[in-house]
């Protein structure tokens, strides 16, 4: 009889590796394909002459131009200090969110007050947080600071809340009957349980924080970084920075999402076998 | 010497804003080293009595005693194994089995010590680095099992652990938990709405009346052990338990096997 146990469990060891993004050769030539055919287009525009050239400068004048920001070190110096501040202020914004969140949990009436309070501030345009952020903290750093983590704060408490919240009855009832409570219920089960929704909450508010940024940087004369590249080219009219300053904008956001988060969020949902459909 | 009371357990529900007696009286004795199955037609309130015994909702009315003591929160004197789902999926099989361990704050060698005798008793040890969702319904239960065993409750409840399984996996785990109750000589209380598995498993079986609900008969089964779901001279304490049992089903027949 003991002989049959082996084959009562089918343990499928590979099975969560099946679902990792992995770029292989068809995917690298679909991307090259498709970038060819975006500068070729870009490149047949400027021939036709629809634009004035200084309006729609060719591939290579931005190419030439980007290199001359790379190399006076602007382009450089900028994305330096623009993820400088994105990640000074996505951390406060995940450390305060993540307390606010937990005190939301902790607090009934509070928490289902702040959570509506939340999911309006969440829709709320980041532009319109820029002339209060001027006018109560000035044209400076803390001022662009204020408004990425009011941009990017909410997020992170309503995940927290919600997340927590929804931990499934079953789980917390078998941790307290092995006897669970209090902090080491909740290190050792909340948190964990949570995980996959807190992961889906810190990418959504990274992504608000980097939209929020840009555009605090712009408006609120920062002397360095991309929004101040861009805004610099928007004024002196050099379209050829302005579209550099976009493509590095551009691949920021897709690199850190593909390559951070979306991986942390892969690795997370595969551990806690959610990419299984017997779950 | 009784191990568990349940003296004059009631509890109430709320239905459709009226109020429905769920328990209506439960006084039960069990004794040290009992193998108890409570069976029942579906929706009379055994599981909710076993949820009570365990600590994770109060009685209306009446008292728990553990060791002649009241009970009043749930602990890990009386573990419960759920009828699934409750494993943790963030956690490793090991990890799982050892989760109450570590939360007592036993050091990691000696919890690693205690988790491999009953891995090794549940026929887990080659899946102790798998993660649940990786195993078939039938493992589960058996990590649910382990992971109840580690902590060596003084009581050990199961809320029919075996109601998921398709019955080649149930039958084999009816045959394992009989030699477990002998190895580890606990007193256990399981609840099922199956007759056949309450014969094959119970010294004793409650017979649970219809909503609101009150034991109507206990009977004592003394049969070799192991005994298997299809001995015969089972029967007659199935039939016994059918003839207590048809009057209580008012609408749906009882399922047998």
């Amino acid at each position: 009889m003991s002989a049959d146990f082996s084959t009562q469990g089918q343990v499928a060891p590979d099975s969560h590796k099946l679902k990792r993004v992995k770029l292989d050769l068809d995917d690298i030539a679909n991307i090259v394909l498709f970038l060819a055919a975006f500068v070729g287009i870009w490149q047949l525009v400027y021939v036709l002459g629809i634009w004035p050239k200084v309006s729609l400068p060719s591939p290579m004048i931005v190419a030439t131009t980007a290199l001359g920001l790379v190399e006076d070190l602007s382009l450089i110096s900028g994305i330096g200090m623009t993820l400088l501040r994105l990640l000074v202020g996505f951390s406060i914004s995940m450390a305060v969110g993540t307390a606010v969140g937990l005190v939301m949990v902790r607090f009934k009436g509070f928490g289902k007050t702040m959570s509506s309070f939340a999911v309006g501030f969440q829709t709320f345009p980041s532009i319109a947080w820029i002339p209060f952020a001027i006018l109560l903290i000035g044209f400076d750093d803390y001022g662009i600071l204020f408004v990425v983590i009011m941009s990017s704060i909410f997020s992170v408490m309503s995940s927290t809340y919600s997340g927590i919240r929804n931990v499934p009855t079953i789980y917390i009832e078998a941790g307290r009957n092995m006897g669970a409570g209090g902090i080491s219920l909740f290190k050792n089960l909340m948190i964990p349980a949570a995980t996959p929704s807190l992961i889906i909450g810190m990418r959504q508010s990274w992504s608000f924080a980097w939209h929020a940024l840009i555009g605090a940087e712009m408006l609120i004369t920062a002397m360095v970084g991309l929004g101040f590249i861009l805004s610099v080219g928007r004024e002196l009219q050099i379209m050829a920075q302005v579209i550099t300053a976009m493509i590095t904008i551009f691949v920021i956001g897709l690199l850190s999402d593909r390559f951070i988060f979306l991986k942390l969020e892969e690795k997370v949902r595969a551990k806690w076998g959610l990419n299984q459909n017997n779950g | 010497m009784a191990k568990l009371e349940a003296k004059n357990i009631v509890k109430h529900f709320e239905h459709d804003g009226r109020q429905l007696t769920a328990i209506g009286g439960i006084d039960l004795t069990v004794e040290d080293g009992d193998f108890v199955c409570l069976v029942g037609p579906s929706g009379c309130g055994k599981s909710t009595f076993l949820r009570i015994v365990a600590g994770l909702e109060k009685p209306d009315e009446g008292q728990i005693l553990l060791d002649n003591r009241p009970i009043s929160y749930t602990g890990p004197d009386r573990i419960l194994v759920f009828q699934e789902g409750a494993l943790f999926p963030w956690l490793k099989v090991r990890d799982n089995v050892e989760f109450g361990l570590k939360i007592a704050g036993i050091p990691e060698s000696e919890r690693m010590e205690i988790s491999n005798r009953y891995l090794d008793m549940m026929q887990l040890t080659k899946f102790a680095n798998s993660y649940t969702y990786q195993l078939s319904t039938g493992m589960k239960q058996r990590v649910a099992i382990a992971r109840a065993l580690v902590m060596d409750p003084a009581v050990l409840l199961m809320d029919e652990p075996f109601a998921a399984l398709d019955p080649q996996t149930r039958d084999l785990l009816l045959v394992e938990m009989q030699m477990i109750w002998q190895k580890t000589k606990k007193t256990i209380v399981f609840v099922t709405h199956n007759i056949t598995e309450s014969t094959v498993l119970g010294n004793k079986v409650a017979v649970f009346t219809h909503r609101p609900s009150t034991i109507k008969k206990i009977i004592t089964i003394d049969h070799r052990r192991p005994r298997l779901v299809e001995d015969e001279s089972l029967m007659k304490y199935q039939q016994d338990i059918l003839a207590d049992l048809r009057p209580e089903v008012k609408s749906k027949p009882v399922e047998k096997t």
